[in-house]
């Protein structure tokens, strides 16, 4: 079942097509189905960024619509907007995702305090995504306290606390080593599977996007191809690589 | 492109920051350069010897450069901090910490030469308008707005000293720092602080025992302990207050329904509680001032035409002997208005011999007659009973005066007995008025004519119309002053006053006048350093706010990301910008209502005092009023910075 569905989006910065304006998505169609697990890869500047916020409703599109779950989102404004974000949406970026001033806990708890949940299912919800993501002993540190892998799998917690249709992520993995990134990738892995959440990462890590099912390229605001992993990992991530090279983008030196 | 021009291209980028450090250290001297313009005025100085201004003016002024030392240190520490993290920068790409050391100064030395400029012009226009504005709105004419050297001397001195510390300061850090140190993130990082709750109780206990000590022992102290007890209460509102975020919200947690549904204000809240404890501290303090001497002030100002009726229960009042104040009826009534008269002599004598070891003991001899004239009793007194007279207000008099006293006249030793005494406020404020012995007129006429001292004619005088006698009684008095002159002198070596003092003219309207014109001075003294401190309390939280806008905006946006509503981003803002405009002028209004509570002790509680609690009432209306305008509009700044 298709759970995203865009039609030609096009996302002009600095004003309508005068010197100066950057066409950074150039008709994009995509969509993606209910439970799967998609990579956005491309070179610097071709638009992952700019097409993420766009699907996840942070940014307008110039032209072109978005519906997720049956709902047109490109037509939504403001707090309507901001609402269907937090009830229907997760995200988890690259930094900046927990605020400093809240333990592990309460940032996971956010979006179910905005949402005014009761406080048995919020100590619930943790309890469980805690346990899921092994966060359950930093839970009452500060994230100044707490390392980057542990950081970004609390984001990963807050992203899937409203029971989201879709999580999206920004480069989850670009602050982390590769240990850390794998075990951040398993964690998506995990709800993909066991809760059968839809994932859309964007990333630059050919190892990160080789635990996805499906791996969309773009090059200059515009969709290059795609492709679906069948076999192992391995030859999936072999099988990035190549298209990489064909991309002309930056490739991993493996 | 040079790395001066770097340098000069991010300084340009970031202008902001240098606009808003150039404007609070302006600020900074037009507080003091305002200040300097009340305190030096020439008329006001004068006024500062002659009428005891002096103590109302040093405290909020000793207030006034506290804060505006606090207030300059804590721009330039925002100040620095935003450039820390560039000098980091700047560091990294190899500037020497000599190189930044240079730029710190020419920067600085430029930002503070302007805002002496800019403080003092704008200091000038300030005072000149407020002087305007308060001269006519107290009736205040005699004040005349001028300048002086020493107010530019004295504020541009009190200035340079406070920044060139700060700035000093921040030299000796950058020269010393390493480079991790200078770009290490201000990130927000859980400093656990001594968080201890029975500090907090401690500090609790201090204040709360500081007011009640006071309370319970103002009256009887008569506020020697004021200054003391003061400080201790300040000392333990700071202990308490600095544990109070993390106690209220440890108390919180303790009820997760309550404490989760506030969990961004809370956590926020006691974040920024914990940074700043010293300014809310600081602003209620002043709020506190503010108010307190507004009040009294303001009652005092008002109390000026009652204090002189009370004070002067004749409208004109002198002592008068042959050579001295001595006007025929006609020539009086030529001057004044007169309504009815009263002619009473007082018989001035010092007994020298009978307190063997004491020295000397004086006496003010009144008649029965007279005494029952003027307070309009009918008492008697055999020839050897006296009456004690004093004449005072019952609250103010002393009551302890010896039953008898002995005294020769000719070869015989008489003693007299106290029949009575009467403390009533009958004549006016004049040398030698406050105690008198009435003995019956027989008696009287005996010692006049026996005992060797001297006949003081009290002359009490009504008019038709006393508010408007200011010019005839004038006209009295230069009479009075010219006769007084040419006459020899009066040779009352055993009267301990001198002759200017004792022949003077005490007059309801003069008191009026003096009363009215010194309340008045401090009174607009008081306005303008409370206008002053308002100013300067809503830059300081304004500053606060305001200084970590940039932090704010991020976290916002990531809120907004994950789906906060703006609604509910407007509902945190307002919550948290309330606490911090709203709890000292809590704290502070209450403290002002306590002190005046304390104070009215001395005068018989507050409830009896209706005038202190409406002045009070009105004051803390206003400036209420006024905080409430300003909360709105940094509300309104503040939301449209974050949402807009
Ligand atoms: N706010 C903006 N205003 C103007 N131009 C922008 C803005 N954000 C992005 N761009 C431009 O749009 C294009 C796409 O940017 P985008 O951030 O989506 O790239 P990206 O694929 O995420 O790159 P990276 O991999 O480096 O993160 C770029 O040319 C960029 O310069
Ligand atoms: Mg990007």
């Amino acid at each position: 079942m298709v759970i995203m569905e865009t039609e030609n989006i096009v996302k002009v910065y600095g004003g309508a097509s005068g010197e100066g304006s950057t066409k950074a998505l150039d008709g994009v169609s995509l969509s993606v189905n209910e439970g799967e697990f998609v990579a956005i890869m491309g070179p610097s500047g071709s638009g992952k960024t700019t097409l993420l916020n766009v699907l996840s409703g942070i940014d307008q599109p110039s032209s072109g619509s978005v519906s997720i779950s049956g709902q047109e989102i490109s037509e939504m404004t403001g707090d309507a907007l901001a609402l269907f974000r937090r009830r229907q949406l997760g995200f988890v970026f690259q930094e900046f995702n927990l605020l400093d001033s809240l333990t592990a806990k309460e940032n996971i708890i956010l979006p179910m305090v905005l949402e005014k949940k009761s406080t048995a299912e919020m100590e619930e919800k943790v309890q469980g995504l805690g346990e899921l993501f092994e966060i359950d002993s930093i839970l009452d540190k500060y994230p100044y306290n707490i390392s980057g892998g542990q950081q970004q799998r609390t984001a990963v917690s807050r992203a899937l606390v409203n029971e989201p249709a879709i999580v999206f992520a920004d480069e989850p993995t670009g602050n982390l080593d590769s240990k850390s990134s794998a075990v951040i990738m398993e964690c998506f892995e995990k709800i993909v599977n066991e809760l059968g959440t839809t994932v859309l990462l964007v990333t630059h890590d050919v190892f990160a996007a080789s635990y996805c099912q499906k791996v969309v390229f773009i090059k200059d605001g515009q969709i290059h191809s795609s492709i679906v992993k069948k076999g192992s990992r391995k030859e999936f991530l072999n099988s990035i690589m190549d298209h990489l090279a064909v991309l002309g983008g930056r490739t991993h030196d493996i | 492109m040079t790395f001066n021009q770097v340098v000069w291209k991010m300084a340009k980028a970031d202008y902001k920051k240098y606009i808003f450090y150039f404007l609070c250290n302006s600020f900074a001297v037009m507080f003091f350069f305002m200040f300097s313009t009340v305190y030096f005025n020439s008329r006001i100085e004068q006024a500062k010897k002659l009428e005891g201004i002096q103590d109302a003016l040093s405290i909020p002024g000793a207030a006034l450069i506290i804060f505006t030392i606090f207030f300059i240190s804590y721009a330039h520490n925002v100040f620095m901090k935003k450039r820390r993290s560039e000098f980091g920068l700047f560091l990294s790409l190899g500037m020497s910490p000599r190189d930044i050391s240079k730029l710190l100064v020419i920067e600085n030395g430029i930002i503070g030469m302007a805002s002496i400029l800019s403080g003092l012009l704008a200091g000038a226009v300030f005072s000149r308008l407020s002087f305007m504005l308060l001269m006519s709105s107290i009736n205040l004419q005699d004040i005349p707005f001028h300048l002086s050297g020493k107010m530019f001397l004295y504020s541009i001195g009190a200035f340079l000293a406070v920044f060139l510390l700060a700035v000093g300061k921040s030299l000796i850090f950058t020269l010393r720092s390493s480079m991790i140190l200078v770009m290490k993130s201000n990130r927000f990082a859980e400093t656990i602080k001594m968080r201890s709750p029975l500090l907090g109780a401690f500090g609790l206990l201090l204040m709360v025992g500081s007011i009640l000590t006071l309370y319970f022992t103002y009256e009887e102290s008569s506020g020697a302990f004021l200054p003391l007890w003061t400080m201790a209460m300040f000392l333990g509102l700071y202990i308490a207050f600095s544990q109070a975020s993390s106690f209220l919200i440890r108390l919180a947690k303790k009820f997760p329904g309550y404490y989760f549904h506030r969990l961004l204000f809370l956590s926020s809240l006691e974040y920024k509680f914990k940074q700043m404890t010293s300014i809310i501290m600081l602003v209620a303090v002043m709020i506190m001032i503010t108010i307190f001497y507004s009040t009294l002030l303001l009652t005092f100002y008002k109390a000026s035409e009652k204090d002189a009726v009370k004070n002067n229960p004749f409208d004109v009042a002198y002592y008068q002997i042959e050579t001295k104040n001595n006007l025929s009826e006609a020539e009086l009534n030529k001057i004044l208005q007169t309504k009815d008269q009263l002619e009473i002599p007082i018989f001035y004598y010092l007994e020298k011999q009978i307190l063997a070891g004491n020295g000397y003991h004086s006496y003010n001899f009144m008649s029965l007659r007279n005494f029952n004239e003027l307070t309009k009793q009918e008492k008697s007194l055999e020839n050897q009973e006296f009456l004690f007279f004093l004449n005072s207000e019952p609250e103010y008099a002393h009551t302890e005066f010896s039953e008898t006293f002995r005294i020769s006249m000719g070869n015989d030793e008489v003693t007299f007995e106290m029949k009575d005494y009467v403390v009533e406020r009958r004549i006016n404020l004049l040398p030698n008025s406050y105690e008198f012995v009435v003995v019956n007129d027989e008696v009287f006429d005996k010692m006049t004519n026996s005992l060797d001292g001297h006949v003081l004619t009290l002359n009490l005088l009504n008019v038709e119309d006393w508010k408007n006698s200011e010019g005839a009684v004038g006209e009295l008095v230069k009479k009075f002053e010219a006769m007084n002159q040419a006459a020899p002198p009066a040779n009352f070596s055993d009267l301990p006053y001198i002759e200017e003092e004792l022949f003077r003219v005490a007059s309801k309207v003069a008191d009026f006048h003096l009363n009215k014109t010194t309340s008045g001075i401090m009174f607009y003294v008081t306005t303008f350093l409370s206008i002053l401190f308002f100013m300067g309390t809503f830059i300081l939280l304004y500053l606060n706010l305001f200084s970590e806008v940039d932090t704010e905006k991020a976290k916002y946006k990531n809120l907004y990301k994950i789906g906060m509503t703006s609604k509910e981003v407007k509902k945190n803002v307002t919550r948290e910008i309330m606490t911090i405009f709203f709890v000292p002028t809590v704290i502070g209004t209450l403290l002002a209502f306590i002190y005046l509570v304390i104070l009215s002790t001395d005068v018989g509680g507050i409830m009896n005092n209706p005038d202190i609690l409406m002045h009070f009432l009105l004051i803390a209306g206003i400036y209420l009023a006024i905080q409430l305008g300003s909360y709105f509009y940094a509300r309104k700044k503040m939301l449209i910075q974050l949402l807009g």
